[in-house]
């Protein structure tokens, strides 16, 4: 349920019929084309907007035009503009970024635009996009988003920002590029040529070369001081009079000029100005509703005819704003002259809104009006739509302009508040949530309480148990968030399959992370189910991901392929746009392909979730490619490769409430282990602050068995035997573990490392004895790589079981699998190289040699370009060059290419 | 805190109120001097949007120390003496 879109912020504002021409304007802005930004940065009044709307009526290219409002510091709902805004040039741009905006899971900004501008770059025109008004942009978020925009700007799309005070964006860097374009005050301001052009020629007043030169003068070329002085001369005989006294006046130009054109309007007029001086847009309707007369349509018309500072928002002529510098000198004389009055004018504003179904508008002007009763009222109104709408930023601001005690006794409200709050901070959400409760369990008194929504009062204790729930497990109190969440599920009606749905997914996330997944799976299977109902398609299936890595966690194989399975079919049926969540069940499939020791289906998998971008995915799961692609290359052998790509996984991850099973830190403790980098392996240990008598913990368990990892690697090399007895004693208590939480999965995995520490001890019976177990139990579900990433002792080990008839046909497969994987990397390097090239560093190489820049090679091989960069310098410092030229004859004299 | 700002061209009484709890006083060569008590910084960076959103040139910021903490006239800075003896 997003908000309604006002289409006048999204109006081009057409030029006006008599202007003065500004060639040399023209000119800059046609060349600022070529560049990333054009940033138009000078106080009100200097004429940015119309320059603008005169330059795109002469250019080519379409435009889009998004007027900003304070309302926009919501980086949602701005979000949800750009996309409105981008619509108007082509009808379903950003589609995609639109889906997203509405998913009831929080995405990060950074996904929402990515997705936004791959969409963008499909577009075949080049266009326009006009940001006006920037100013009112104070949150640093939007910013951001802005700075992302510009920074991944695709070619088609030129971005020109018009403000009033420079935007907190990288200026200077793209100021030193050559990538920016300005307009400043400067600029702008009238010459004395235009100064004449303007109040003679299209304001036709025949002042004198001394006039014209005396108001440029005392007005310094800015432009609305002269239009407000051309104003006031207008049918005036005597304007060498005007002119003298005016130039000879100490006051502030607006002040004067303002007051010069309004002694010059009729009473009607000048009262029908100073009272809706109060909006920031004019209809006809709404000027009646205000000033309680009829003429307001009328009006507006005659005011544009004349010139006075109304700007049309449509081509119906249907809304107006005021210039907004007139509109602030007319409310400063509105509240001097009638203070009293502004607050009945506002209730009246907001009443229209309200009747005419712009609650915020409404709510806006009702807390203008210090009418907070009804703000109250109206807020409680929008409060579900408001947070569906993902409008989080609007609602909080509402929240805060309101009185403490009219919150206090409204447990509407105050339980939405508490909700919005908890996901920001922790404790003042707990405390608000506090106040919230006292209202529902009648510890307050009953006539204190206010409730203007009965439908949503039934749903409240509901939503304030799935608030505790949230607090709990961000807390880490996982008993505490499974008993709230058990509660909210107690409490809600059985129609409000939305937050059911969040309730039970709080439920099985809690018990995931507790290490009960059997529960967890059923919780977190009804919530999508009720989710679904709800008519959430992107979390049934996000969903399915989450219940296949309980699955696979369960050393169940076989169903979470069937899962994913499932799930890839129903959303391939589903239509031709691929629904969001769609790339990261390829993802999951790709592990499982991988697991079962097809690296080419998993590659393939990995390709086309790689295809189906940004916009295919959730963006928590993002980092899950990099993992999956970054296990794929490890099982090819190249290690070097692997880390990278953990590199950019921990670079994309983002936390979520989804349980963090795999650390990044930990997968890549264990590339390290393989490359001998014990040093590194065991400060990571330490860092985590890990010890082999831990008390034990489900979401610590992968951590633990990357420590025996490092305790038998350890071993091997220093041969204490106090490394290896540490290693068996974790093993055994992580085994009961294990198997008393039906973790099959690890079941397998510690089993394993069970049967090599008793290898490496020498001690070969019980080796086998732990390897038979691992090999019972992974060999229906048809496990490969668990076994054959161990490397060397493992295919010894598995040898040795062979000839002793332990599981034949399996550990035939299993030893098969050890040759069949074809290695890059260390065997291709040449050997006249002192320090041979890895793996990574020969594809690098391979790709400088086709004459690929950085930033292709980075997009090539998915990594960063400061990653590409690295390896340039490891490749030169190998090679013994400088540059890229010598780094490729001199592989080519070594054959390397 | 207390912070004097000083505008370009004389501005009417009537903004006292859309600038806050401010005192305008009118200099000679037409500057506007705002006194403003703000509450932290941030007041502050308030005000400036303010005259930012007015269009009004603006000449010089100055903190000011509370009358009561100095005690008697001399709050003013020097410049400022200066200028209000001419």
């Amino acid at each position: 349920m997003p908000a309604p879109i006002l289409a006048t912020k999204l109006y081009v504002p057409p030029p006006r019929t008599e202007v003065v021409p500004r060639p040399c304007l023209i000119r800059h802005l046609n060349e600022g084309l070529r560049r990333k930004l054009t940033l138009i940065s000078a106080p009100a009044g200097f004429g940015k907007s119309t320059l603008l709307s005169e330059w795109l009526a002469g250019c080519e290219w379409p435009a889009a035009w998004l007027s900003l409002d304070k309302g926009d510091n919501d980086p949602t709902r701005f979000l949800a503009y750009l996309v409105a805004v981008l619509q108007t040039i082509e009808t379903g741009m950003g589609a995609g970024a639109q889906s997203l905006l509405q998913s009831p899971q929080p995405l990060p900004t950074e996904s929402l635009l990515t997705a936004l501008l791959n969409e963008i770059s499909t577009v075949q025109e080049d266009f326009v996009l006009v940001l006006d008004d920037y100013h009112v942009i104070e949150a640093g978020a939007v910013d951001e988003a802005l700075a992302f925009l510009i920074d991944h700007r695709p070619p088609q799309m030129h971005l020109v920002i018009a403000t009033r005070e420079d935007p907190q964006l990288p200026l200077a860097r793209l100021r030193a590029r050559g990538q920016l374009a300005e307009l400043r005050a400067a600029d702008l301001r009238f010459t004395p040529n235009e100064a004449a052009m303007f109040l003679n020629e299209v304001m036709g007043l025949g002042l004198s070369v001394e006039e014209v030169g005396a108001l440029e003068y005392r007005t310094e070329g800015w432009i609305a001081g002269l239009q407000l002085a051309a104003l006031s001369m207008q049918g005036r005989r005597d304007t060498t009079g005007f002119v003298q006294a005016f130039t000879g006046s100490h006051r502030f130009v607006l002040d004067y000029l303002v007051e010069e054109v309004l002694q010059r309007q009729p009473d009607r007029v000048r009262t029908f100005l100073l009272q809706t001086s109060i909006l920031d847009r004019l209809s006809g309707p709404l000027c009646d509703a205000v000033t309680g007369l009829e003429d307001g349509s009328r009006t507006l018309e005659a005011l544009e005819r004349g010139n006075l500072f109304v700007v049309p928002l449509d081509d119906e002529r249907r809304w107006y704003r005021y210039h907004h510098l007139f509109a602030e000198a007319l409310y400063v004389r509105l509240m001097s002259e009638q203070p009293d009055q502004a607050p009945t004018l506002h209730r009246r504003a907001s009443e229209w809104y309200e009747h005419n179904g712009l609650p915020s508008e409404a709510i806006r002007h009702a807390l203008a009006a210090g009418d907070f009763g009804r703000a109250a009222a109206l807020i409680e109104l929008s409060a579900r739509a408001t947070l569906m709408g993902r409008q989080e930023e609007t609602f909080m601001g509402w929240l805060r302009a309101l009185p403490d005690e009219e919150v206090h006794r409204r447990p509407v409200l105050g339980v939405y508040y508490a909700l919005a709050l908890v996901s920001h901070d922790l404790e003042t959400g707990e405390a608000r949530l506090r106040d919230a409760e006292r209202l529902l369990d009648g510890t307050a008194h009953a006539n204190e309480v206010v409730v203007v929504d009965e439908e949503e009062f039934r749903a409240l204790p509901g939503i304030a148990a799935i608030t505790r729930a949230y607090h709990a497990g961000a807390l880490g109190d996982v008993s505490g968030s499974v008993r709230h969440a058990r509660r909210a599920l107690d409490l809600l009606p059985e129609d409000e399959p939305l937050w059911r749905g969040a309730a039970a997914s709080l439920l099985g996330l809690a018990h995931w992370a507790d290490g009960d997944l059997e529960a967890a799976y059923r919780f977190i299977a009804d919530g999508m189910e009720s989710l679904r109902m709800a008519g959430d398609a992107t979390q049934s299936l996000s969903g399915a991901f989450i219940l296949a890595d309980i699955r696979t966690a369960q050393g169940r194989l076989r169903e979470a392929e069937r899962i994913y399975e499932r799930a890839l079919k129903l959303a391939e049926d589903h239509d031709e746009n691929a629904p969001p969540g769609l790339a990261d069940l390829y993802v999951g499939m790709a592990e499982v392909r991988l697991e079962r020791g097809d690296l080419e289906a998993a590659s393939r998998c990995l390709q086309k979730s790689g295809e189906l971008g940004e916009r295919g995915g959730i963006s928590e799961n993002r980092y899950r490619w990099y993992v999956a692609k970054s296990r794929i290359e490890r099982a090819r052998g190249d290690l070097d490769a692997a880390l990278d790509l953990l590199d950019e996984a921990q670079r994309v991850y983002v936390r979520s409430p989804d349980p963090e099973t795999r650390p990044i830190s930990a997968l890549k403790t264990r590339v390290w282990i393989r490359q001998g980098r014990l040093d590194e392996a065991s400060d990571w240990a330490r860092e985590r602050g890990l010890s082999d008598r831990d008390d034990l913990a489900y979401l610590r368990e992968f951590e633990h068995i990357t420590l025996v990892r490092v305790l038998i690697a350890r071993y091997k090399n220093e041969r204490k035997e106090h490394l290896v007895r540490n290693a068996t004693e974790l093993l055994d208590r992580l085994l009961e573990a294990a198997e008393k939480g039906r973790r099959t999965g690890s079941v397998v995995e510690i089993l394993v490392l069970k049967a090599l520490a008793s290898q490496a001890g020498d001690d070969v019976p019980d080796a086998l004895a732990c390897l038979a177990r691992a090999l019972a139990l992974a060999e229906p579900e048809g496990y490969i790589r668990t076994f054959v990433d161990e490397g060397v002792p493992m295919a010894r080990l598995l040898t040795e079981a062979a000839n002793r008839g332990i599981a034949p046909v399996y550990t035939e497969k299993l030893l098969a699998a050890f040759d069949s994987v074809p290695r890059r990397g260390e065997g291709e390097s040449h050997p006249s190289l002192a320090e041979p090239l890895s793996g990574r560093e020969l594809e690098v190489l391979r790709l400088i040699a086709r004459g690929l820049s950085n930033r292709e090679i980075s997009e090539r091989l998915f990594l960063a370009v400061i990653t590409v960069k690295g390896h340039n310098r490891n490749i030169f410092r190998k090679l013994g060059v400088r540059r890229r030229t010598e780094a490729v004859a001199r592989a080519r004299e070594l054959g390397l290419l | 805190m207390v912070y004097q700002i000083r505008l370009q061209g004389h501005l009417g009484r009537n903004w006292t109120e859309w600038f806050g709890d401010v005192t305008i006083t009118l200099e000679e060569g037409g500057e506007t001097l705002l006194t403003c008590p703000v509450k932290d910084q941030a007041a502050l960076y308030g005000l400036l949007r303010k005259v930012r959103d007015l269009g009004v040139p603006l000449i010089s910021i100055t903190p000011v120390k509370p009358a009561h903490q100095v005690g008697g006239a001399d709050i003013k800075p020097r410049s400022e003496t200066k200028r209000s003896r001419k």
